[in-house]
């Protein structure tokens, strides 16, 4: 009895100690060329990305060809991690301003191009949080603690609600200012129309009669 | 797991088993914009066979100058076998799910028919819910942990459903305010032609009888 719990929990404790069991985006990134993913990040709000380059073969170690360079930076343009010619990497850090985060991957040139499969993971807000953490300093059961993550999941849905309803209201009052300039603006072509037929007739009127012709 | 069956589980080892099975119960969610200038692929791997992929792209274009011809890119998901699981022309933006048959890695392509780079908003979800078909079979299972993680792939949906929105709300307010600067400038811009027309006109016509009428007859 011991013994066969004991065999199921290693078994489960290598899955679930595994790396590479979390799931993440993979692109491929020829050589020379530059990549750039952005993400939309709200001002205050957690966010985790890693990354790492795939050895095209497992006995040596990754060639310098394949190692990429990185530069993630907000929409001010102010840079938040850079790391140069590196096989892997991660940053973590509460986005000081809302916006475009961009994170841009390049690979230096090479003469028979390569292409080299990126692994990336880019997280914000609720999934960025680290839920481990949580639990152990609460002291809290996995029933728990999922049901936090469902609670925050929810809160953030009701937040982002908020933001698109305010995003609408914005984009009726632009509206609506078009649709009124519109108005004024049919008014001022015909007044335009009118004065500047008005003032070619006005002036050669006189002009003809200056002339002695009319 | 729940204190209860916690308790009435034999060995706590078995309670340790099935907290660290949930705990990796995998969701995974990435909504991303890329620049899309020919062709950009991207693949996700799905863990298990039958999990519900679902996602939707929103084309994010500044110009607004697609041609009959080209309206919009093409978007395909290709299984890790080879097979086309979806293939979509012409779209400026859709929404897609389906179950994966099988576990590997599902590629997500966008090709671009124009030349001028597009950028693309899309959310990929690859949801699993452990045991969701097994019958409790033994006390050790819990239904209650299926229901927490159909409940979480459902807030998931609602989450795919606001990024859809969002994106598409971006694209709008950006042919909105192209409305507003063509409506507005380019009424200025053709009051001031009309002046121009209207003057080079009154200058023509005065070179025309500026000379006394009697000696030239025009």
């Amino acid at each position: 009895m011991i013994s066969r719990a004991a065999t199921l929990l290693v078994v489960v404790a290598v899955i679930g100690f595994l790396p590479n069991l979390s799931e993440s985006l993979r692109f491929d990134l020829q050589s020379g060329h530059t990549k750039c993913i952005a993400e939309d990040i709200k001002s205050n709000s957690m966010t985790v990305g890693n990354y790492h380059v795939q050895n095209p073969n497992e006995n040596t170690p990754l060639p310098d060809s394949h190692k990429l360079t990185v530069r993630v930076t907000s929409s001010y343009g102010n840079s938040y991690h850079y790391a140069e010619h590196v096989e892997s990497g991660q940053y973590a850090f509460t986005a000081a301003e809302s916006g475009d985060y961009m994170a841009c991957f390049w690979l230096p040139d090479h003469s028979p191009a390569i292409t080299a499969t990126v692994d990336f993971e880019w997280k914000t807000g609720v999934a960025a949080k680290d839920w481990g953490n949580v639990a152990k300093k609460g002291q809290i059961d996995v029933m728990e603690l999922e049901l936090k993550k469902l609670l925050d999941t929810v809160n953030s849905i009701h937040e982002e609600m908020f933001y698109l309803r305010d995003r609408e209201e914005e984009m009726q009052e632009l509206n609506r200012t078009t649709n009124s300039r519109m108005f004024w603006l049919g008014f001022l072509s015909l007044f335009v129309c009118l004065s500047v037929a008005g003032l070619q007739f006005w002036h050669l009127k006189n002009f003809f009669e200056r002339k002695k012709l009319l | 797991m729940d204190g209860k069956s916690c308790r009435r589980l034999q060995s706590a080892n078995l309670c340790l088993t099935f907290s660290f099975l949930l705990h990796f119960a995998t969701q995974s969610a990435s909504a991303l914009s890329i620049t899309v200038n020919k062709e950009e692929c991207v693949s996700e791997t799905v863990l298990f066979p039958g999990d519900t992929v679902s996602g939707n792209f929103v084309v994010i274009d500044h110009d607004i100058f697609w041609t009959p011809q080209h309206t919009g890119i093409r978007f395909t998901i290709t299984s890790p076998v080879g097979n086309q699981v979806l293939d979509v022309k012409g779209t400026s933006g859709h929404k897609f799910e389906f179950k994966a048959p099988r576990s590997g890695a599902y590629k997500f392509c966008f090709y671009n028919p124009v030349a001028a780079p597009e950028i693309v908003s899309f959310y990929i979800h690859t949801g699993h819910i452990p045991h969701q078909h097994d019958k409790a079979t033994d006390e050790h299972f819990n239904p209650v942990n299926v229901r927490i993680a159909e409940l979480r792939e459902a807030l998931h949906s609602v989450t795919a459903e606001q990024k859809y929105l969002k994106a598409r709300e971006v694209r709008h307010r950006f042919t909105n305010e192209s409305t507003r600067n063509r409506v507005i400038f380019y009424t200025l811009m053709e009051y001031v032609l009309l002046a121009i027309a209207s003057g080079l006109q009154v200058v023509y016509i005065r070179r025309l009888f500026g000379k006394s009428i009697a000696y030239n007859r025009i």
